[in-house]
């Protein structure tokens, strides 16, 4: 059963509304763009794919049916069009996908202004360890790992979000959090 | 301990974190965890590890937000512009189906002389007849049809 908040975003979606966009723009813009950077492990690219992910939401809104939350329909869409571009880039394989990426370039996390510089500095260097971390993980565990304990997504929405079975996803969950742990752990030592 | 239980208390400890363990489970882990310091470590490594992927912010460009919804605005005039102009095409039909209406009697007799005269039988001059309605409703569904396809090729 759809709630009248879903019903409506569904109507405005149905008919283009550029002031509906305009909110949903604001509102999951830091995730979305956190989910990109992470994904394609470079700010300039995410930011494209961040603009044609809102091209498509507003080409394709009537496609969306209210039957999963709105952002596991966005996500599972910018997802698509990164996929897309890969698969233009090298159409003979998606194992790059697989592979922590070489040419990538790294992205400075974001820092509260207000903190101590202590604090700051702390942040940083924990932040810095998880970064280089899940750089070193294949994408395909980065991915799960940001849906599930950034995004906080449940482990079906994940399943729709990425096209794949919720065993597949599970599995990945379970490789991929070993695996960071076993790196951040090597980091840190 | 056995090798065996360690690795049950790694299992249950991502287990844990991805989805619900069990009661039983969890108690059994607590308690492993309280007299195993190699399996209390990973629990805590694996803690921390997440806390620190939680944690991690990325910084949103300077005016992503509005660029976006600039461009989003522009592609959402484009489409209005091409969007089919449907009204004269329904005003089209529905001058056709009054034109059809108020033609009807002397289209039957049309149609029953060239029946007469060609000797086709009635079963088909009449199917002739109802063809001949039934086309400017034809062309109108033809015509959204082709304009769906080219909005979709738009997409």
């Amino acid at each position: 059963m759809m709630d009248d908040d879903t019903k409506e975003l569904v109507r405005g979606l149905k008919r283009r509304d550029p002031e509906l966009l305009d909110r949903l723009i604001e509102r999951y813009q830091h995730r979305l763009f956190r989910y990109l950077v992470h994904l394609t492990g470079n700010r300039e690219r995410a930011e494209d794919f961040f603009q044609e992910t809102w091209v498509r939401v507003l080409e394709r809104g009537h496609q969306y049916e209210g039957k999963w939350k709105f952002e596991t329909w966005l996500f599972a869409i910018s997802r698509n069009l990164v996929i897309d571009w890969q698969r233009r880039k090298k159409p003979a394989s998606l194992d790059e996908l697989m592979e922590p990426r070489e040419d990538s370039t790294p992205f400075e996390p974001a820092i509260a202004a207000e903190e101590s510089p202590l604090a700051q500095a702390i942040q940083r260097e924990s932040e810095c360890d998880v970064q280089i971390s899940m750089k070193q993980l294949p994408v395909i565990y980065r991915e799960v790992l940001l849906l599930r304990f950034q995004e906080e997504m449940g482990l079906e929405e994940i399943a729709v979000v990425m096209s794949t079975p919720l065993s597949t996803v599970k599995s990945r969950l379970y490789r991929g959090l070993e695996e960071l742990r076993k790196s951040m752990t090597e980091a840190r030592a | 301990m056995s090798n065996e239980l360690h690795a049950r208390a790694e299992r249950l400890i991502a287990q844990e974190r991805v989805e619900e363990i069990p009661a039983t489970e969890r108690e059994w882990l607590v308690k492993h965890l309280d007299d195993c310091e190699a399996c209390a470590a990973v629990a805590a490594s694996t803690e921390q590890a997440l806390a620190s992927l939680r944690g991690v912010s990325v910084e949103l460009p300077r005016g992503l937000a509005s660029r976006t919804q600039l461009r989003v605005r522009v592609r959402a005039d484009e489409l209005r512009e091409h969007a089919p102009k449907r009204s004269l095409l329904w005003a089209i039909t529905a001058m056709s189906w009054a034109l059809g209406v108020a033609t009807a009697p002397w289209v039957w007799r049309g149609f029953s002389w060239i029946g007469e005269h060609t000797g086709a039988p009635k079963p088909l001059w009449e199917m002739g007849f109802v063809l001949w309605w039934a086309i400017p409703a034809s062309i109108a569904a033809v015509a959204v049809i082709l304009e769906r396809k080219g909005e979709q090729q738009n997409i």
